[in-house]
């Protein structure tokens, strides 16, 4: 068998591994061409922005690009530097800056992020920064004391390079401390850590509910004969293909106050008419609607395992002795676990990045991070917009990776 | 499933609960989506059955919400209904020309989407594609991605598209060019999986079938595989169709007031002045989705038939 | 490796005689990898008109012959030749053969007549030209009223005919069949292969089929071409092959085969003496033993097995043989027998009227013509 497949050679002569290994590269660079257009595509539409977007997390100028003087004074002296009259001359002067270029609010703002307050210190002080005269230590101080808060210098610092951290920190509910460490903010100022983990237990509660729901019909759909299967699969596809606004306008229509349900329930006079359940514009509308909207995304991975479970394994399990619940619980459940998997993991990822249901049921309680990600887009707060987003994006693509590794991207299936 | 004669009475209570329980989640599934429709018949200003409607008195229900569609925006609604009323409607009235942006932007994005998409999915089948999991999983994650983060990255890219070559040039938002590309990109994934789907049941022996009968690869294509994976592209099409048509955060961040789609007036219109308009155009919406359903599923049939396969 | 060119058909079935080299494989190399050869240095040389099988389990060779030949996949090395004419860098809708898949392949979002019109538009004939044509095809295979049908709405047996039709209706010279009746029940696989046979007598046409059944190797070729491990083991037509196998590979894998192990006594021309391990002496003629001493297989057909000593060859040598059981099979009876230890020996006797019966526990002499029992390599 081994004669001559160690050197075996093409007809002229070159190594035959080398000849396949071009053929093979030819073959490659082929496939590669037709998927090359898509990819570009992809790359400068989707990839492109979302990394552009994603620097703006790390990346602030607002108060760096103001403050030259500071610059060049944080640059020379190491942290934990005293800031001595050296320091306040060039802060004197970079405010006589701000004041001629109209930029004390831009920086102001960029200091806001992580010293809460501080916006109006930079704005009122530098109004009258063309007359301060030296010693401006204290004529600052005189101007006001905050300026020889030792926070303020360590977060001027912080902000004097327009690379940061800083965003990523107040996304963790973390702040600086004036001896340039990091402690976490007050019990009571700790919100986004707060939403992202809401956002999380919400989408696991509404993953869970759509398994309770999608199970049953989806066995029901993968047990009855194809041709009713298919009419009653309709039913499950609908709503798939039905707009997403026209299901949330049929959920509010259902459920506000005076809204169907609440007209059904207090003419059963199961409530009264001051007693109308509040279903909707809070968390549990976000959590009905979105159930009702991911649960297709359940129902579809969960049949298409379902139908792939020949019958045969129930009966042999009954012949030999099984009753019908061990017989579901030992042989039929374990088998399904594939489609529960991918079920689950879709309706989850899905869920974590949701924002047009919770934007428009969720009320107050109901939002999730998306909607917070889109709060500080309106307030022009892009940095920390950008480094939620970065944060939520981690997560989802976490996720991701885990689908493609248990059950592979390619067994992605619609309808 | 029909129940056994052995079946002891624990298990024929079983039996009954499951289906009664079985028949409330399809219920949960599709009431949402039918209510609409006669809602959107109301005569009165409300957003529930009032008596007369559910007396099925005639005076409980009227179109006054579909006019009110026509009329909104119309420079002069209260004319008499001529030609001109109708140029009116056609030129000014406000869900009328969100339904036309709607159908023009869902027009070119499905084909950017299906023509690079299905492309992309035949390189994809090939045994010889070079990583084709991980390029998979990147033309994929439009769908997996948060839409908003989507809408916030494209919000600053098109505020100055040429910053990457460290240039300016115009700006894409505030443009169809940018709603388009935008919407294609959100399609794609929908196109890949259903072509890919579509072409793993391809038998690439007729391939060689009509190389052996002297047809050349290109002749091939057209004639071959081309009209078999027809259905499946002309699904992922209208899959691709039905996101753009759907889309409304891309659009709220991107678009601006020339390029507003019905889902973003639906948008306003469920935040600030909820009418019964509302209803009527979900009703629209909805008779076009259960039409496209039904496309689908005929395509589906058609291919299944086409192939000899028979469903068991 | 033997010599596989100058032929074996001396008792020739019908045409193989002569020999143009209509199809030449020369030193043919094969390697997906480009470690392991899957074809190894394949020299075959096919006459004009002549039907040739090539046969053998699966994964030896036989299909990627058939598929460099069709043009699919790519000698790595040495040359193909199609009527004296290199065809290595030749693209397969170039070369004018024709193809039946194992599937069919049929289009199947096309009828019946557009299957056939698809490589007669592809040749730019024109529309009577291209009906007449698929009019004559259709009825060369019975399947004149089938030209409106979608090939789903045919059986296995008519798509099978429909596939056939199709790789005939551009006339080519050369026609390849990879496992067409793979897929066909028994008795209508058993009357394509007349059909199939017939239509190449009738047309003239060089056929190369592939197939792993020996039955229908043996009943269609003019020569079949045994392959293994990427070589032929022998190329011959098929009555050689069942009665004069080259080695024990090919003697194993036509037809049922009995084999007693043993080492050469006396080796003199077309004749040798072989003792087995338990002692007994028995006839063979010597296929590739050289020499005395040699550790042999010997192999016996069942069917050419005799127990009545007055059918026997003079001086032929006979051994003892216990009956273990008789199967009745219909047209034949199957007797296993203790042979020399070993409880695997197969005989089998017509079911005659006057037949002797057999049965099990009796001792009974068996023996055999020196020229059915083949004396060959160990393997």
């Amino acid at each position: 068998m081994s004669d001559a497949t160690s050197q075996l050679t093409t007809a002229d002569g070159r190594p035959l591994k080398a000849a396949l290994a071009t053929a093979q590269a030819r073959a490659r660079r082929k496939a590669f061409f037709l998927v090359a257009p898509l990819l570009l595509f992809v790359l400068i539409t989707f990839i492109l922005p979302i990394g552009q977007m994603l620097t703006r997390s790390l990346y602030h100028d607002g108060f760096s690009a103001v403050t030259p003087n500071l610059g060049q004074w944080f640059a020379a002296n190491p942290e934990g530097t005293e800031p001595d009259e050296a320091a306040f001359a060039a802060l004197a002067a970079d405010l006589a800056k701000m004041k001629a270029d109209k930029t004390a609010g831009e920086a102001g703002t960029r200091m806001n992020y992580t010293v809460p307050g501080t916006r109006s210190l930079f704005t009122s002080t530098a109004r009258g920064a063309d007359k301060l005269q030296p010693p401006f230590k204290e004529a600052l101080l005189a101007e006001d004391k905050k300026w020889g808060d030792p926070i303020i210098w360590a977060s001027m610092r912080a902000a004097s390079s327009p690379w940061t951290t800083d965003f990523y920190l107040i996304a963790t509910d973390r702040q600086r401390t004036a001896d340039g460490g990091i402690e976490k903010v007050p019990e009571n100022e700790r919100i986004y850590l707060w939403l992202f983990g809401k956002t999380f237990v919400l989408s696991g509660l509404i993953t869970f509910i759509c398994l309770l729901l999608a199970f049953p019909i989806a066995h029901l759909l993968a047990t009855l004969p194809m041709a009713k299967a298919n009419l009653l699969m309709i039913l499950v596809l609908l709503p798939f293909w039905t707009s997403l606004l026209v299901r949330t306008t049929s959920w509010i229509v259902l459920l506000q106050g005076q809204g169907v349900v609440n007209n059904i329930l207090v003419s059963l006079g199961i409530v009264g008419d001051d007693g109308r359940l509040a279903m909707i514009y809070n968390q549990t509308g976000t959590i009905i609607v979105m159930t009702h909207i991911l649960l297709p995304f359940m129902v579809l991975p969960l049949y298409s395992v379902m139908r792939t479970i020949k019958p045969t394994y129930a009966r042999a399990a009954r012949s030999l002795g099984a009753t019908s619940w061990t017989t579901f619980r030992r042989i039929y459940l374990p088998l399904t676990l594939p489609g529960i998997g991918a079920g689950a993991l879709l309706v989850f990822i899905l869920a974590v990045g949701y924002y047009i249901t919770p934007a428009l049921v969720g009320g107050a309680d109901g939002q999730l991070i998306s909607n917070l990600i889109q709060f500080h887009m309106s307030k022009s707060n892009w940095s920390l917009a950008a480094a939620l987003s970065g944060m939520l994006l981690a997560g989802v693509l976490v996720l991701y990776w885990l689908y493609d590794r248990l059950i592979g991207i390619d067994k992605l299936k619609l309808g | 499933m029909a129940l056994p004669v052995y079946a002891d009475p624990l298990e024929r209570v079983w039996y009954y609960t499951y289906h009664a329980i079985c028949v409330a989640i399809f219920i949960f599934l599709i009431a949402p989506i039918l209510i609409v429709i006669p809602l959107s018949f109301n005569a009165e200003p409300y957003f529930t059955f009032t008596p007369k409607m559910l007396r099925l008195d005639p005076e409980g229900f009227s179109l006054r919400w579909y006019d009110l569609l026509l009329t909104f925006g119309m420079a002069a609604p209260d004319g008499v209904r001529d030609s001109s009323w109708w140029a009116d409607v056609w030129q000014n009235a406000t869900w009328v020309k969100a339904a036309k942006n709607s159908i023009i932007i869902g027009f070119w994005s499905t084909i950017v989407a299906t023509v690079l998409g299905t492309l992309a999915a035949l390189g994809l089948a090939r045994s010889e594609m070079p990583f084709r999991r991980t390029i998979m999983a990147i033309l994929i994650s439009p769908m997996i991605v948060p839409i908003i983060i989507i809408a916030t990255g494209l919000f600053f890219f098109y505020s100055n598209p040429c910053s990457i070559l460290g240039t300016e040039c115009g700006r894409l938002t505030s443009t169809y060019t940018g709603v388009v590309l935008a919407h294609a990109t959100l399609g794609i994934p929908f196109v890949i999986i259903t072509v890919t789907a579509t072409l793993i049941g391809f038998d690439q022996s007729l391939s060689r079938a009509a190389a052996s009968l002297g047809a050349s690869p290109s002749y091939t294509f057209f004639k071959i595989v081309l009209p078999l994976i027809l259905p499946g592209v002309i699904s992922g099409a209208l899959f691709a169709f039905v996101t753009s048509f759907d889309e409304v955060v891309a659009v709220l961040f991107i678009a601006g007031p020339d390029q507003q789609t019905i889902p973003r007036q639906m948008w306003n219109g469920i935040r600030e002045q909820i009418s019964p308009a509302i209803l009527s155009v979900a009703t629209i919406l909805v008779l076009i989705s259960i039409s496209l359903l039904a496309t689908v599923e005929l395509l589906r049939r058609r291919s299944e038939r086409i192939r000899g396969v028979t469903p068991q | 490796m033997q010599e596989h060119l100058p032929q074996h058909g001396e008792n020739g079935v019908t045409t193989a005689a002569r020999n143009d080299g209509f199809v030449v494989f020369d030193r043919v190399q094969k390697s997906y990898d480009g470690v392991s050869l899957v074809v190894k240095d394949l020299n075959l040389s096919i006459g004009k008109g002549e039907f040739l099988t090539m046969l053998g389990p699966s994964g030896s060779g036989k299909t990627t012959c058939l598929m460099m030949l069709a043009g699919f996949e790519t000698a790595t090395n040495g040359e193909i030749r199609l009527d004296g004419r290199n065809i290595n860098l030749v693209p397969p809708h170039k070369r004018g053969i024709g193809m039946v898949f194992q599937n069919y392949a049929l289009f199947p979002h096309m009828t019946v007549g557009e299957n056939l019109a698809f490589p007669l538009e592809v040749r730019g004939m024109g529309k009577d030209e291209r009906e007449a044509k698929i009019k004559r095809a259709l009825d060369m295979v019975q399947m004149g009223a089938f030209a409106n049908r979608r090939p789903a709405q045919l059986s296995g047996g008519q798509q099978q005919r429909i596939a056939l039709a199709r790789a005939l209706v551009f006339d080519p010279a050369l026609v390849l069949m990879d496992e067409p009746l793979g897929a066909l029940d028994k008795q209508l696989r058993e009357h394509m292969q007349f059909e199939i046979k017939h239509l190449h007598e009738s047309l003239g046409i060089t056929v190369v089929y592939v197939t792993h059944d020996q039955g229908e190797a043996l009943t269609m070729s003019d020569r079949v071409a045994v392959f293994n491990d990427g070589k032929i083991q022998q190329l011959a037509p098929p009555a050689d092959l069942y009665e004069r196998p080259d080695n024990s590979f090919v003697a194993q894998f036509i037809g049922e085969n009995n084999k007693l192990p043993g080492t050469i006594e006396e080796l003199s021309g077309d004749k040798a003496l072989v003792r087995l391990a338990t002692g007994e002496l028995i006839d063979a003629t010597p296929v590739n033993v050289t020499s005395k001493g040699q550790q042999t297989l010997v192999s016996i057909r069942p069917e050419r097995v005799e127990f009545k000593p007055e059918m026997m060859p003079p001086g032929a040598h006979m051994i003892d043989a216990t009956v273990l059981e008789v199967i009745y099979m219909g047209d034949i009876l199957r007797v296993r027998l203790r042979v020399a230890g070993a409880d695997d020996f197969v005989m089998k006797m017509r079911n005659t009227l006057g037949q002797t019966k057999l049965t099990p526990g009796q001792n009974i002499k068996i023996g055999w013509h020196p020229a059915d029992a083949r004396a060959l390599d160990l393997n």
